[in-house]
């Protein structure tokens, strides 16, 4: 039997927020979302449409595999730390936003009222500074490619944490769990799962460096450039 | 692991409920979600008025009412994080557990009972709504309740993308369990980070190939004439019927609301 981790503790269903907490959720989610729409059209130009929608199926798919652990649980990976990389935090929002909006219209993972605050932890929160901290080690470490694995176990790793740190944070505040409760329990299962978390991204952000390193150079850029100036570049890999 | 694709959620049937439009039932059931959640805990008569709405909107829908309730059930598997409560909220002592000598308090059992019968009854109305209603025609009510264009068209790419790049990964899956064969009580496998790299390279290779398809889309896309913005079918505005089973639900759940603040 596989025991998915990450939708147990991350997806909040309804009922489990109270109605200011959902609702303040919400009203943030959509104005960072708004801005992201402002951002993704101001880059992207055209192509973003297809470009969008295929790596919101990629991050929905990989989500879907899944990672063996022990004692027959295994555990899949989140993505939003890996989206940001790859594409860059605003296109990795809308990514996100679509990936788990489908999974609470469609699939019932997650509640609809409390679908901004699941928005707002598992795609903007790790969106954004799972692509400050990449970007910051990258930096600091000058861009070798060391430096872009450990950026990304890193970006993954606390962006995972930071999720799940604001899931008990939303619990604790509408009086669902206590924080005494809730906060080890959460921060305790993903400091493990943000490890897998964090092997994966740099696994995956490895094998684009040796595959495709024009992709990662500079992560929103490499997206422009690839589709809006050349349009059709003709080359498939594999 | 080979239950890897989420299957179709639409139900085939006829009936009132399949034939509303998509945005007057998205719209009901976001405004029902936020309903049940203002329930205050405890609320028992509350709980009962809206188990009834819950009640009609599956008896007009003529869905099987196993098929909802398994539905329902198995959309739940996040009840463990409230389940604390029974033993955290201070009220009087109900019972104590014998090893542990936790105390259940009479405030944390109905704290717990609230949160989970308004999760389950928000649940209920969510499967309804996807239960009657293509993926399609629910991607399509987003656009035209006046989501931003390019989060409506990147929801409609995904959903047609979704089973074609889920199976690249499904097959490549099939292709790591092939080559990796289990002897019985023998522990398979490398380290965890081992078989994390192996996924890794697997979701790296998985990007690489979607990016390119996407490319391959855009190519198509414009050899048929694609100019930047993505075209979704119009179709008829509200019928009569759409109307009015929208404007009684609205009622309804005002009505509710009330009675449960009450």
């Amino acid at each position: 039997m596989t025991i998915p981790l990450l939708p147990i503790y991350m997806h909040i269903p309804d009922g489990f927020l109270s109605v200011p907490v959902a609702t303040v959720m919400y009203v943030i989610t959509a104005i960072i979302i708004g801005a992201a729409v402002r951002q993704t059209n101001r880059h992207l130009k055209e192509s973003t449409a297809p470009l969008m929608g295929v790596l919101a199926a990629f991050i929905f798919a990989a989500q879907m595999m899944n990672f063996p652990v022990a004692g027959g649980t295994s555990g899949h990976m989140l993505g939003g730390a890996l989206a940001a990389i790859l594409v860059g935090p605003w296109a990795a929002v809308l990514i996100m936003t679509t990936v788990i909006g489908v999974q609470a219209l469609i699939f019932q993972d997650g509640g609809l009222a409390a679908l901004g605050a699941n928005i707002f932890n598992m795609g903007i929160l790790t969106a954004f500074t799972g692509y400050a901290i990449y970007r910051t080690v990258v930096s600091v470490l000058r861009g070798t490619r060391a430096s872009m694995l450990v950026g990304s176990f890193a970006a993954a790793w606390i962006s995972v944490m930071l999720a799940a740190l604001m899931t008990s944070a939303q619990l604790a505040i509408s009086d669902t769990s206590p924080w005494s409760v809730v906060l080890p329990a959460m921060l305790g299962v993903h400091v493990l799962i943000g490890i897998g978390e964090g092997l994966i991204t740099a696994g995956a952000v490895g094998l684009v460096l040796s595959a495709r390193p024009d992709l990662l150079r500079s992560a929103t850029s490499a997206v422009t450039q690839k589709l809006s100036s050349s349009g059709y570049s003709g080359e498939s890999a594999s | 692991m080979t239950a890897f694709l989420p299957g179709e959620r639409f139900h085939h049937g006829e009936g009132l409920l399949y034939r509303t439009d998509a945005r007057v039932k998205l719209l009901v059931v976001v405004a029902f979600a936020f309903a049940v959640t203002a329930i205050p805990e405890g609320r028992w008569r509350a709980f009962v008025a809206f188990a009834l709405f819950v009640a009609v909107a599956i008896a007009i829908s003529r869905l099987p009412l196993w098929l909802v309730l398994r539905r329902s059930l198995l959309a739940l598997p996040f009840v463990l994080a409230a389940v604390p409560l029974i033993f955290t909220r201070a009220g009087d002592t109900v019972a104590t557990l014998p090893v542990l000598g936790w105390t259940i308090s009479d405030t944390g059992l109905i704290a717990v009972a609230s949160i989970l019968l308004k999760s389950w009854l928000a649940v209920l109305m969510a499967v309804v709504l996807t239960s009657t209603t293509r993926p399609l025609d629910l991607i399509r009510a987003l656009e035209r309740l006046h989501v931003p264009r390019i989060l409506a068209s990147t929801v409609f790419f995904m959903y047609r993308y979704l089973f074609v790049i889920g199976g690249e990964g499904q097959r490549m899956m099939r292709a790591r369990e092939s080559r990796s064969a289990l002897m019985p009580d023998v522990r398979g496998g490398g380290t965890i980070a081992w078989r994390a790299r192996v996924l890794g390279t697997m979701v790296g290779t998985l990007f690489i190939h979607s990016f390119s398809r996407s490319e391959r889309i855009y190519a198509a896309m414009l050899a048929r004439g694609y100019d930047g913005t993505v075209r979704f079918i119009e179709e008829s505005s509200l019928s009569r019927t759409d109307r009015i089973l929208g404007a009684i639900a609205f009622i309804a759940l005002g009505g509710l609301v009330l009675v449960a603040r009450l």
